[in-house]
């Protein structure tokens, strides 16, 4: 039939060029009859709407899967309701792990897509490995964790866009060539997928995991007090209602426990930094305690040029200091449990703004966020590469 | 803005346990701008000296968003809001109720700032903590941003696009989820901030300041009467505690006029407090702050 010739076309609609992006659902579309097929063929063609057919239906009664880019998604909402076309989303936060496959694919000998665990929903953690070493020597390595707090938009969509400069930027920029030539480095962007999803599907500002909480109505725990470095101590609460609610117990979170076995087994890793928004801080151990950290005046040190050099991309400032004193007293940390398991260079970066925009960070200002992040963590990084211990 | 100083710890079901009060007395402290400072007195061991800073710090960083909340309020000017820039000087002082008077002084921006322009104020202020209670006591004086007439053309500006909005308005939130608001919505945001200003002047305290994060409904819009007639749904982030707060928020603005505000918040329950009910309403004051 005619039209499955002319919805085949249309799957070769490319979205390369466009700004990677996310917040892309697949619309699974039911087409009952002749009608609804022509009202499909109207949305599908039009231009500004950039929307790429994936699964035509060969029959009626069979549905139509069109993947919509989140800048149409109110339009074609609003069109197949205005149509009286039924239709569910079926696929949510595809478009990171799809770019993680691709970069992994592209650049096969330097990063490969790892899978490291799964979330209480069931869906997949994938870090990417980024490693220049041949045969199974363990390197020593740095980990960059971001979106653990599924709300912080700009800490995975950083995250994703740190990836494509690394396998880029390799063999070019002598910086990242000369890190990796020492040590391996592993990126977690969804650290938390199951409140991205959340995120995208439901409600905007979910911060925590998805776990039952036994006993109460109230979901999730915050993956970010769930650690075990003075779990359940200050600047967490054992209400599991509130955002941060440290969980059952320590790494009762699976997401949480992925990570923890992953870098334990691994055994070798010297760096671990953890991306969230917003505030425009850097800081270091601790945050469950004022004491000073055995390390913290080289790590002030460290941070301060991180920060210099983040800001001389843009002129963004941010405020460098222990976790503690600079944002306010949080237990069960990542970064905390990453400096108690000998991983001295543990730093929490909070990304873009100072609370204009917030965790609702415009689109425009991501790849700005990056491109300055990414200076920041070079910096970091090179200090780590000159002084492994 | 940087961030603040001591918050209160885990809240559990019982409420925020009493928080570590600064004890230290009469502080001048002298403080560089919105970049990594120095952070004061230098550092032992253990380096009380710099969490005693650390502590000044956010405590003046705490004054400064009230003073500046207030401000925007009582100013009553969409087109003119500021935020903070920098705290440039304060001075704390705790008595043994373990209230908390702040004096300062601060730089501010301009809410709204287009690129290149960069337009610092000047404002000083005394801020009047009562132990974790709501609703600080606040005297701010601002050395004008904008020429007044200029001021008012731009309020003017903003109530005529308002007018021009197709009722019902068809929106669900602002910002959208990627943080985009349609141009002909800006006034609406700045409205809104304006409104939620107050709220967030009555609410914040030693160890809460919130930011207004999204519009999540609008409720109703009218301009008839030639004022507009607003009421919305607002979700304010706490930031020490990191709760989303909805507030059902109603005001009444004409451009020179004082604003006129009611507010609702869904506060998080616990078995200690009331179930959260405030109400507030703007008194008109008497003397509109001309600038």
């Amino acid at each position: 039939m005619k039209w499955i010739l002319f919805f085949g076309a249309l799957i070769g609609l490319s979205i390369c060029g466009r700004e990677k992006f996310f917040g892309d659902q697949v619309f699974r579309i039911n087409v009952r009859n002749g009608d609804e097929i022509s009202k499909l063929s109207q949305l599908v063609n039009s231009d500004n709407l950039k929307l790429n057919v994936w699964k035509s239906p060969s029959t009626f009664g069979h549905p139509m899967d069109v993947l919509v880019p989140s800048v149409s998604l109110q339009l074609v909402k609003s069109f197949l309701k205005s149509q009286g076309l039924e239709y569910s989303v079926t696929i949510e936060d595809l478009q990171i792990y799809r770019e993680m496959n691709s970069i992994a694919g592209d650049f096969p000998e330097l990063a490969s897509r790892v899978k490291i665990g799964h979330s209480f929903e069931n869906r997949p953690m994938y870090v990417l490995k980024f490693s220049t070493a041949e045969g199974r020597r363990r390197r020593p390595a740095i980990w960059l964790n971001a979106g653990i707090h599924s709300r912080e938009w700009i800490s995975q969509a950083t995250a994703i866009w740190t990836a494509r400069k690394i396998v880029s930027d390799h063999g070019k920029d002598p910086a990242i060539t000369s890190i990796l030539e020492k040590m391996d480095i592993f990126l977690l962007p969804v650290a938390n997928p199951d409140g991205y999803v959340y995120t995208q599907t439901q409600n905007r500002l979910w911060r925590k995991t998805r776990s039952h909480n036994p006993g109460s109505p109230c979901v999730g725990a915050d993956p970010n007090r769930n650690w075990n470095a003075s779990f359940a101590g200050e600047g967490a609460s054992d209400d599991p209602c509130s955002e941060v609610y440290h969980g059952h117990h320590a790494n009762s979170e699976v997401e949480v426990k992925s990570v923890v076995d992953f870098i334990q087994e691994h055994g070798n890793f010297k760096c671990f930094i953890d991306l969230h928004s917003y505030s425009q801080l850097l800081m270091y151990p601790y945050g469950y305690t004022v004491k000073k950290a055995p390390d913290a005046d080289e790590l002030d040190k460290v941070a301060r040029c991180a920060a210099k050099a983040l800001a001389s991309l843009s002129g963004t400032t941010y405020q460098v200091g222990p976790t503690c004193t600079t944002v306010y007293p949080a237990s069960g940390s990542s970064v905390d449990w990453a400096y108690d398991n000998g991983i001295k260079y543990a730093f929490t970066f909070e990304l873009r703004d100072t609370g204009h925009y917030g965790f609702l960070l415009p689109a425009n200002q991501i790849i700005p966020t990056a491109e300055e992040t990414w200076l920041g963590l070079k910096t970091i990084m090179e200090h780590v590469r000159d002084n492994l211990y | 803005m940087p961030p603040r100083g001591q918050p209160p710890p885990a809240s559990g079901p019982g409420g925020p346990r009493p928080a570590v009060l600064l004890l230290a007395p009469l502080l001048l402290l002298a403080l560089q701008g919105v970049a990594a400072a120095p952070a004061g007195a230098g550092g032992t061991e253990d380096s009380p000296g710099l969490q005693d800073a650390e502590l000044q710090r956010g405590l003046l960083q705490q004054a400064a968003r009230a003073a500046l909340h207030f401000f925007n309020f009582r100013a009553g000017s969409p087109s003119a809001l500021r935020v903070l820039a920098a705290v440039l000087e304060g001075r704390a002082t705790v008595n043994p109720k373990k209230e908390c008077q702040v004096d300062l002084v601060f730089t501010t921006d301009h809410y709204n700032r287009e690129d290149g322009e960069e337009r610092l104020g000047k404002c000083s202020a005394r801020v009047f903590f009562r132990n974790q209670k709501p609703r600080p006591a606040v005297n701010v004086t601002c050395t004008r941003l904008i020429e007044k007439n200029k001021r008012q053309q731009e309020d003017y500006l903003l109530y005529t696009h308002m007018k021009q909005l197709k009722t019902p308005l068809d929106v669900v939130s602002i910002p959208d989820s990627h943080g985009h608001i349609d141009p002909s919505l800006r006034p609406i945001w700045d409205l809104a901030f304006l409104g939620s200003s107050y709220v967030m002047w009555e609410k914040t305290t030693q160890f809460l300041h919130y930011y207004m994060a999204q519009i999540s409904s609008v409720n109703q819009w009218k301009t008839n009467d030639d004022a507009v007639d607003f009421d919305y749904t607002v979700l304010l982030h706490e930031f020490s505690t990191q709760e989303i707060i909805p507030c059902r928020i109603h005001l009444v603005w004409y451009p020179g006029k004082p604003l006129k505000v009611k507010y609702h918040c869904q506060e998080l329950q616990t078995p200690e407090e009331a179930s959260g009910t405030e109400e507030g309403s703007a008194v008109a004051p008497t003397e509109l702050n001309n600038f």
